[in-house]
């Protein structure tokens, strides 16, 4: 029998299988289908300080092996999370609250109203999809530092995890740009902002016009950004990208990746969570490994 | 709410680039009219949204178009004995009060087979009006299903087979006459806006069916929303697929 726990920062999860933002609300749908106390964690909906609408639809489109979405960070705002929906996740599993902000002192307000109340908070600096915010503190190394930097200040009790965008000259940099700014931890990828066009109609699919790539066509680029990223830091790593099974997230651990996230998978399986976390402990037992998290960073490269 | 693999039966083209999909499982739950279920496509990372045709204990029929590469994959890939990946019942479906007793439905393109479910769970209950409109002749499909409502008219845009026009257009000709109870509608955008038109300040309660592109289609992703008239957005997975016609943008 495996020891699927690991810690992260501290915290310890049950094992290292977490629903990425976006694809999972916040829990209560998936636990109509399975209960999702199985699950190391949950990864909420991107969190903002006021309600927000989104982008107009079509939000989703499909390309061979990936999709792309633009939601545009739709959500209930974060007193309506604290007030309806937390209570009932933190009696299934570990919380992680995805936040957004227009600008850097909107990160320190959202995170000053959910320290300690979540188990981690995970910066979003990464959306593809939105004007403002998002992205843009995201990719330049000095942004990244410094919203790093005020929304730790404003965690006195749960640690921060900083989501990076792949779409950077050095993610390498970024990621180091936010362990100076304080991070506890490092989540990444996010997605690759894309476009897809109707033929028919020589229109993007997105009303958006572009959108974010994910899904398992994104895999090796992010297993690989995963393995550059340890490398770049000490922190510990939380990775996804394309993961569709238990095999895909052992690839992620021995890249670097202490945890994984699941996003895509889920639309196309919406069992994909519980399958992985018994996946893994059944490809751990077939390989003699004791405890999954011996597995993180193992990859041995060629000289 | 769940996802279970099925066992397909059949999966056949009924009109021209209609293709009518069943599939059986012994853990089939109670499906009801106006319900949807996502139907796994190999090789596809989304999952197609599907309305229910007809319900059978535990055989579950779909209708669905070919209308791109996972539609063509579907209908080449599945056939009789293969298994396929169903995520069901989703949605709210359409409720028909007690009080009730005179149903019009109103379908247009692939808006009919959801339609179909009404007509096969309220036949013997409820007085049902049926306006189906086909493109032609050859769109025409499920006539056997559609004739156990009370009355039905068939409408096609050339008059090629029944009336000629819109299904929205034969149903406002014999609204004064039928006086229903409730309307209920499934189909493509410009129908629905017309019936909504043509129904306005009639007094009659009238539910629409939408369509959108999914995510998740259990309402946790926020892929498929649509505008509420009030403001801010329902999802249409979840909180829908059916609407009060007036609470909707369309």
């Amino acid at each position: 029998m495996t020891d699927l726990r690991v810690d992260l920062c501290g915290v310890e999860l049950k094992n290292p299988v977490i629903p990425a933002s976006g694809t999972f609300g916040f829990g209560r749908e998936f636990d109509e289908i399975y209960d999702i106390s199985v699950l190391g964690a949950v990864c909420t909906k991107g969190l903002t300080l006021e309600p927000r609408l989104g982008n107009p639809t079509p939000r989703i489109a499909e390309s061979r092996g990936v999709i792309l979405n633009a939601v545009g960070l739709q959500n209930p705002g974060v007193e309506h999370f604290i007030a309806h929906d937390l209570p009932w996740l933190k009696t299934k599993t570990r919380v992680i609250a995805n936040v957004a902000g227009k600008e850097p002192s909107e990160y320190g307000e959202i995170c000053a109203r959910l320290d300690g109340l979540v188990d981690f908070v995970e910066l979003n600096i990464s959306c593809p999809n939105v004007k403002c915010g998002g992205m843009t503190l995201g990719i330049k190394p000095e942004n990244v530092e410094n919203v790093t930097r005020i929304a730790k200040n404003a965690l006195k009790s749960t640690p921060l995890i900083v989501k990076l965008s792949p779409n950077v000259e050095s993610i390498a940099a970024n990621a180091r740009a936010a362990e100076e700014g304080g991070a506890d931890c490092i989540s990444l990828v996010n997605t690759f902002t894309g476009m897809a066009i109707d033929i028919e109609t020589r229109r993007p699919v997105l009303a958006n016009n572009t959108g974010g790539v994910s899904g398992a066509g994104i895999k090796p680029i992010a297993v690989r950004m995963v393995y550059e990223v340890s490398r770049a830091v000490k922190l510990p790593i939380i990775g996804m990208g394309g993961i569709t099974c238990a095999e895909d997230a052992v690839e992620f651990m021995m890249a670097g990746a202490s945890a994984v996230q699941v996003g895509t998978r889920n639309f196309t399986d919406a069992l994909a969570c519980p399958k992985i976390v018994e996946g893994l402990g059944k490809w751990c037992a077939a390989h003699g490994v004791e405890r999954v998290s011996e597995l993180v960073g193992t990859v041995k490269t060629n000289g | 709410m769940r996802e279970l693999t099925a066992t397909v039966l059949e999966n056949k083209e009924i009109a021209k680039g209609i293709y009518s999909l069943t599939f059986a499982s012994e853990e089939m739950p109670a499906v009801r009219a106006g319900q949807f279920v996502m139907v796994e496509i190999d090789g596809f990372p989304l999952r197609r949204p599907i309305a229910v045709c007809k319900a059978e204990g535990e055989r579950l029929t779909v209708c669905y178009r070919l209308k791109g590469e996972g539609t063509r994959r579907l209908s080449s890939r599945y056939s009789r004995g293969e298994k396929i990946s169903v995520l069901l019942p989703l949605g709210n479906g359409f409720f028909v009060a007690e009080e009730e007793k005179k149903v019009a439905i109103v379908g247009g393109g692939v808006g009919i087979f959801p339609l179909i479910s009404v007509i096969r769970a309220y036949a013997e209950s409820k007085e049902i009006y049926a306006y189906m409109g086909f493109r032609d002749r050859a769109a025409v499909c499920m006539q056997y299903e559609m004739q156990r409502a009370k009355e039905l008219v068939i409408a096609t845009d050339d008059g090629s087979a029944g009336y000629r026009g819109t299904a929205v257009q034969a149903f406002m000709e014999d609204f004064g006459r039928v006086q229903p109870d409730v309307v209920l509608a499934c189909g493509p955008l410009p129908m629905l806006r017309a019936l909504k038109n043509a129904m306005a300040g009639r007094n009659v309660p009238v539910y629409v069916s939408l369509e959108e592109r999914m995510g998740c289609g259990v309402g946790a992703c926020l892929v498929c929303v649509c505008d509420l008239t009030g403001g801010g957005h329902a999802r249409v997975c979840k909180d829908g697929p059916v609407f009060e016609i007036g609470e909707v943008e369309l």
